[in-house]
């Protein structure tokens, strides 16, 4: 497994602090139109996604890509997450890996 | 009307420090410098400037309203009608509090200076080095002092002070910080104001009678701490501890805080005996602590909830009810409250019930200016979990609208920018909105596995109840799962002569009848694994299927092995339990029982939830 990168979690406040490195984000789809996915973040503020979204998408997908952008992402893997997602606490999983205990995750 | 200070006004107070009344005081007009809120209370500090020398002050409350309007305004002129000279303790100079005042003009232009020189104003000199400075008596100062303009009057009136024997206690006594207190060091003396009272209280136990009481103590930087007096001690103090009155305290004693009962923010608490001193401090005037605060963000109230502690908000009013009259049920006395909803940068709100006094005075202010979104920023309140989290004033809760703290700025900003628009969710509707089985018990009591291992000698009096989630682990294929049950009754029935079987219980033969699951399951966690008891309807949830169902299974003797495959298939699955500990004789041994009570399956959103509150539990108790 290779640890040398690790993807880190992030909403759209955290998006920007990481632009150029591995990012994961769960995202709520709110428009596909082939060529990019516009999308909501967990934190409620709009995220760009472009690549290749897979034909069939379900309401929550988590992406995995570089971030370029402040508020978007390249992404090379997406997986469907349903209908049923607590977006709440994946905001707050964002948070606390990357404030207090960041150390856990990267 | 004065346009200008009246010249040596500040002696002629020196020289007159308490008059008996306002008949007695002379026109004494002077400038106001450094005018500013002490932070509670409405009170404002200030020094006067009679153009030759500066006094330390404070303003009387009823004058918040010309401060506020700008009719006394700093740099310009007041008349004083009324004041009392105060001491500081180990300073030789004074503090003046004004009683009466009236504005006299607006800002003048600049701090008012007499001129070097003034034939009107006696001798005036600035020296920076040693000195001497004649005054007209011709008797020296000591040197080694910056010199500051002096009249005659005050330097007289300073030299025949600094003789007097009267000071020797405020002089000698060294005041500590609260903060600084502990059990292990007894001479201490603090300066502290009595914050809240209890009531007298009468107990009665294996000693015989008493009564105690207790107060808070807060000194000036706000540190607090709780005092309790019994008997003797209780009643020497009762009258002389009055709310709001600053004394110098000392021979207390301190012992580490009962948890259960605290609600102030000290791991200690004091005792007061006979033997301590209480004494007034006679200038509290110059001593007014700070109202302290530990905010709690509205989505971390959470954990709080039912708490004994008390908590800290702050947050941005977006509805004022009106006042409400409830009838409380322990005196059928009417009380009145009024509900306020607040809302913080973690966008959740919350609503705080005001009560009595509060709900009608500040209540009455922040439904006045709810239009302008006022910030309040609330002390001790009570966490109740009405709607999930619900905030209630008590007697001691503190309100202050509108605070000049760095908070309070924070949140104007967020509120201007974005929180204005945003929406946002009550926090109590996010917690723990669950479905079956008590759900409530699932969150409550929760402990890990190691909880019953560590502790072999749990539920030793009562049965104890935990929830705890877990993974059942191994089923034992070959126990005894179940037991022939009647149908009517569910007791154990034996088998009849003849055919059928008997109840007991019903004193009847019946054809058929039941199984009913009696079984043992391992459980595991990531602390541990241990042995669980489990009967029927709980079992059913575990295995999936009656026992019946699973007797028919076992009995199909074929290749699949359904039973072990249903077994297999009950295995690594995560379930919250509901468990009683008992401790339970087996062959002379005390042995622990673990009984399931109830059985849920895992709402991962829930549980997440949970683990978020657990956090901040655990930061919170850092």
């Amino acid at each position: 497994m290779d640890t040398s990168n690790p993807t880190v979690f992030v909403n759209a406040e955290l998006l920007g602090r990481y632009v150029g490195r591995k990012v994961r984000a769960v995202i709520q789809v709110i428009r596909n139109d082939g060529a990019a996915v516009i999308g909501k973040s967990t934190d409620e503020k709009q995220i760009t996604v472009k690549g290749l979204p897979p034909s069939q998408l379900t309401t929550f997908v988590e992406v995995i890509g570089i971030a370029d952008g402040q508020n978007s992402i390249a992404a090379d893997k997406w997986t469907n997450f349903g209908d049923n997602f607590d977006i709440f606490t994946y905001n707050k999983l964002c948070q606390l890996a990357n404030g207090e205990y960041q150390h856990l995750f990267l | 009307m004065a346009k200008t200070v009246t010249p040596d006004a500040i002696a002629i107070m020196r020289s007159n420090p308490s008059p008996d009344s306002s008949a007695d005081v002379p026109e004494i007009v002077v400038q106001v410098l450094d005018l500013k809120s002490t932070g509670s209370r409405s009170r404002f500090m200030f020094t006067a400037n009679d153009g030759k020398m500066k006094l330390k002050g404070i303003l009387p409350s009823n004058v918040e309203s010309e401060i506020l309007s700008g009719s006394i305004q700093n740099l310009g002129l007041m008349r004083i009608l009324d004041y009392t000279l105060n001491d500081i303790p180990n300073k030789s100079d004074k503090y003046l509090v004004v009683n009466k005042c009236e504005a006299v003009s607006p800002a003048l232009e600049m701090e008012v200076k007499s001129d070097v020189g003034d034939p009107d104003s006696g001798i005036l000199l600035k020296l920076k080095q040693e000195n001497q400075v004649r005054t007209a008596a011709g008797v020296p100062l000591k040197p080694k002092q910056e010199m500051v303009a002096k009249s005659a009057a005050q330097i007289v009136h300073e030299q025949h002070r600094n003789m007097a024997p009267a000071a020797r206690l405020a002089m000698t006594r060294r005041v500590h910080p609260l903060v600084s207190l502990n059990p292990y060091q007894g001479s201490w003396t603090i300066k502290v104001r009595v914050t809240s009272k209890g009531s007298m209280r009468t107990y009665r136990n294996t000693k015989g009678e008493g009564c105690v009481f207790n107060v808070e103590l807060t000194d000036e930087d706000g540190t607090q701490i709780q005092a309790t007096m019994f008997n003797q001690a209780a009643k020497k103090f009762f009258d002389k501890l009055e709310m709001g009155k600053v004394y110098y305290i000392s021979k207390g004693t301190l012992k580490v805080a009962n948890k259960q009962f605290k609600t102030v923010q000290n791991d200690y608490e004091m005792t007061l005996n006979e033997n301590s001193e209480v004494e007034e401090a006679s200038n509290e005037a110059s001593f007014v602590p700070e109202t302290k605060f530990t905010f709690v963000p509205i989505d971390m109230l959470g954990p709080h909830v039912n708490g004994k502690e008390l908590v800290d908000v702050i947050g941005v009013v977006q509805r004022v009810s009106p006042t409400m009259s409830i009838r409380r049920k322990s005196n059928n006395e009417i009380i009145p409250k009024r509900d306020i909803t607040i809302a913080d940068e973690t966008k959740k709100t919350v609503v705080v019930s005001l009560w009595n006094e509060l709900a009608t005075t500040v209540g009455q202010e922040l439904l006045d200016s709810a239009d302008q979104s006022p910030i309040v920023a609330i002390k001790s309140l009570k966490v109740g979990d009405f709607q999930g989290v619900s905030l209630s004033t008590v007697n001691n809760s503190i309100v202050k609208v509108n605070p000049e703290t760095p908070e309070a700025k924070k949140l104007r900003s967020w509120f201007d920018s974005e929180g204005k628009a945003s929406s946002m969710d009550s926090v109590g509707s996010g917690i723990m909105a669950s479905s079956r089985n008590g759900s409530r018990s699932m969150y409550s009591d929760r402990v890990f596995v190691s909880h019953f291992t560590s502790n072999p000698s749990l539920g030793e009096d009562k049965p104890a109840f935990f929830s705890v989630r877990a993974y059942v682990s191994f089923i034992k294929p070959d126990q005894t799962m179940w037991y022939r049950a009647c149908k009517t009754c569910n007791k154990k029935v034996t088998e009849a002569i003849g055919s059928g079987y008997w109840c007991e219980g019903c004193q009847k033969n019946d054809e058929g009848c039941s199984l009913r699951y009696i079984m043992v399951v391992k459980v595991s966690d990531p602390s541990g694994e241990v042995w669980l008891s489990a009967f029927n309807e709980e079992a059913e949830h575990i295995i999936g299927c009656p026992a019946d169902e699973l007797n028919l299974l076992k009995s199909q003797e074929n290749e699949e092995n359904p039973y072990q495959l249903k077994l297999k298939q009950a295995i690594w699955v995560p379930h919250l339990f509901r468990v009683s500990v008992a401790q339970h004789e087996y062959m002379s041994e005390k042995r622990q029982r673990i009984t399931v009570r109830g059985v849920a399956p895992v709402d991962f959103a829930a549980e997440s939830r949970f683990l978020l509150e657990e956090i901040s539990k655990q930061k919170a108790s850092q």
